[in-house]
């Protein structure tokens, strides 16, 4: 994301590494630490003891979850995240980038909105990616079972899909076909041990929608999910420049009403009256977005939003979003 | 080192600059006023004796903690200092060596100390406890339980009773009293930092809402301060309580304690710096003087009942992250994200 870091260079970038106790966060973690990239991470961790990652920069994290006082349930952020970021902040000079791995059960919401509500958090870190790491052996039964299991793969925006030496040819078609059903716009990348190239994990550029959507473009456009139950996702293209101030307003009360039950949402939008691309994301009814440099040659200049989420009414989406039409 | 010809301000007059490596997280002067202290978040303090305030070569550097240093008071007494860091150690600093108190489990990120000249009481909050400990620093008084991580301490004036913020409001306690509970103040929400009134009539609160919430403690009645466009990052009440400064928008927000303000009272303003934002306030402790540092590394002194403006340092170094006054109301000493330092001695002639 060169765009991205042209602009807010002095943005540390951080990485959300979730996943299901045992799917291999750890392994992924010192095999990140230990890789010959010649930069510095500081870690984010809620348990020291067992695991033993060797840093010197580990701390150690409370998940103290907040509710902000705006009357929604859904909006809750780590306080201690707050903490440890802007100490963190505090010897900038030290690291490259920092990485905050959360415990097996979390729900990965509170740690992303932290970065959307906390104005500190804001000015001086940016979400890179949300990392979550699946156990290929055991996660269709987790997922049947857990639905903070659905959650992380709601929010990821790289999937690691670990042990697929466990699993053959057709389990993990089926794997990756259910991970596609609830995030049809995540990166998948298959691996032993939770080995992978480090350029998969670190460096996403979190707001790069384009770069998802070319690794899987079309992936259940034409499916109708409304009145599945489950956690869904829907991508809705828009050719014709979008105006502004239409958006805006649509949008807000769109995740007023129903950021519940939309977990993120994404976009690449063509403003009319602008040159540059705006990239839109939100976790649940909190939103952010930023101009982030021009088209690229010959690129279409079409927009597009992305959603997450349970009960999305895909007819009334897209016409909303069409109604936002310059 | 400050070339005085390119300063604007009356540390080129009356004090010295200096550009040290590392965040500037706090600064104090000790309570005998005769060191003013700068913490780093490379973990150092860095020492200036009043004598020579102006001699930046009789300035000393001492290696406090391992990580940033988080908090920083005055001793009960002398020349020391009482620090808190991310070593989850709490130090005290008199000479060039300094000692540990404690090691905690978690971060100490607050330390505050009470004296009469006589006798003191020191607390530091590692997580969710605050720790009281007698004058020695090592004998320890009790240990007081908070349903959340402490993000504020403060004593009374009177250092009998100590309050903390936390998530859902505060926490008051008795400091003399061995087997008390806390008096709780709820409100929901994040506390992010406290403060009392010098007379003890309200507790105040910042919130992680960009508002200030307090309690009045005669009958615990809620009083609400909103409007900023920003987090209050540090507030102070001037000399006689009458006025809350604050910071969190890009003039100094004066609420008032008195006619029954702040309830059903605008708050009065003071001039700032039109688009940025104040950063660090700190109230003068025998004049009605309020100083106000900016995100652009700016420091005013301001003069309450006439609002004249006197710039003490042009913009510069990063944000102003650290700003006091000594007791005795003769230094004041700022500090900025990026390691630019200053202190003037106010009694200094011009």
């Amino acid at each position: 994301m060169s765009e991205i870091q042209g602009e807010t260079k002095d943005q540390v970038p951080v990485t959300v590494l979730t996943g299901f106790l045992g799917a291999g966060k750890t392994t992924l973690l010192n095999h990140i630490l230990t890789a010959e990239h010649g930069r510095k991470y500081a870690v984010v961790i809620n348990e020291f003891g067992e695991l033993g990652v060797d840093n010197d920069l580990v701390v150690d994290a409370d998940e103290e979850v907040f509710e902000m006082n705006n009357g929604c349930i859904c909006c809750t952020v780590r306080g201690d995240l707050i903490r440890i970021l802007g100490s963190l902040m505090k010897r900038r000079a030290k690291f490259d980038g920092i990485i905050v791995e959360t415990t097996g059960l979390a729900d990965p919401a509170p740690v992303a909105q932290t970065f959307f509500v906390d104005e500190n958090v804001r000015e001086k870190t940016r979400l890179d990616a949300v990392v979550t790491v699946v156990d290929a052996y055991n996660v269709l039964q987790t997922l049947e079972e857990s639905s903070e299991a659905v959650h992380q793969i709601a929010f990821a925006d790289v999937i690691i899909l670990n042990k697929t030496d466990l699993v053959d040819e057709a389990k993990l078609a089926e794997i990756e076909a259910k991970i596609r059903q609830i995030n049809a716009y995540v990166k998948i990348h298959p691996a032993v041990r939770s080995n992978v190239a480090l350029t998969d994990v670190l460096d996403q550029g979190g707001f790069d929608l384009q770069r998802a959507l070319e690794y899987e473009p079309d992936f259940l456009e034409n499916t109708e999910h409304s009145h599945e139950e489950g956690v869904t996702s829907m991508s809705f293209p828009v050719s014709e420049p979008i105006n502004e101030a239409r958006f805006h307003a649509w949008i807000s009360a769109l995740l007023q009403e129903q950021g519940g039950d939309i977990l993120r949402s994404k976009g690449i939008l063509n403003f009319a009256g602008h040159d540059d691309r705006y990239a839109f994301q939100a976790v649940h009814m909190m939103a952010d977005g930023d101009f982030i440099g021009p088209w690229k040659q010959g690129e279409k200049k079409e927009s597009r939003l992305v959603f997450i989420g349970r009960n999305l009414n895909r007819p009334r989406l897209r016409r909303g979003f069409e109604s936002c039409r310059a | 080192m400050s070339d005085k010809s390119t300063l604007s301000g009356i540390v080129g007059e009356r004090g010295v600059e200096q550009t040290v490596e590392g965040h500037i997280t706090a600064c104090s002067a000790s309570r005998d006023n005769s060191r003013f202290a700068f913490a780093t978040g490379e973990g150092d303090l860095l020492i200036v004796p009043r004598e020579t305030l102006r001699d930046t070569a009789t300035w000393t550097t001492v290696q406090a903690h391992d990580g940033p240093v988080l908090a920083l008071s005055p001793d009960v007494a002398g020349a020391g200092f009482l620090s808190g860091g991310e070593d989850c150690r709490l130090k005290r600093t008199v000479g060039d060596t300094p000692e540990e108190l404690a090691k905690t489990r978690r971060w100490i990120e607050h330390v505050a100390c009470w004296s009469d000249g006589r006798k003191g009481t020191i607390a530091f909050a590692s997580g969710k406890e605050v720790h009281l400990r007698e004058a020695d620093g090592t004998t320890a008084l009790r240990t007081l339980e908070h349903p959340s991580t402490v993000s504020g301490i403060v004593f009374d004036a009177k250092g009998k009773r100590i309050a903390a913020s936390h998530y859902n409001g505060a926490s008051m306690w008795f400091v003399n009293s061995k087997d008390s509970a806390a008096k709780v103040y709820e409100w929901k929400g994040s506390h992010i930092g406290i403060t009392i009134h010098p007379a003890g009539e309200a507790l105040i609160t910042s919130m992680q809402e960009n508002d200030l919430h307090g309690w009045r403690l005669s009958d615990g009645h809620n009083m609400r301060m909103s409007g900023y466009p920003t987090k209050v990052m540090s507030f102070a009440f001037t000399r006689n309580g009458k006025w809350l400064a604050t910071s969190g928008a890009d003039s100094v927000i004066l609420w008032p304690f008195f006619n029954g303000g702040p309830m059903g009272k605008p708050p009065s303003e003071l001039p700032g710096i039109p688009g940025v934002l104040c950063t660090r306030v700190a109230a003068h402790p025998q004049q009605d003087v309020v100083v106000a540092g900016f995100a652009d590394g700016a420091v005013l002194m301001m003069d309450q009942s006439s609002e004249r403006v006197l710039p003490v340092c042009p913009a510069g170094g990063g944000s102003v992250t650290a700003l006091a006054f000594s007791s005795d109301g003769c230094i004041l000493g700022y500090g900025t994200e990026d390691g630019r330092v200053g202190v003037v001695d106010l009694t200094a002639p011009a």
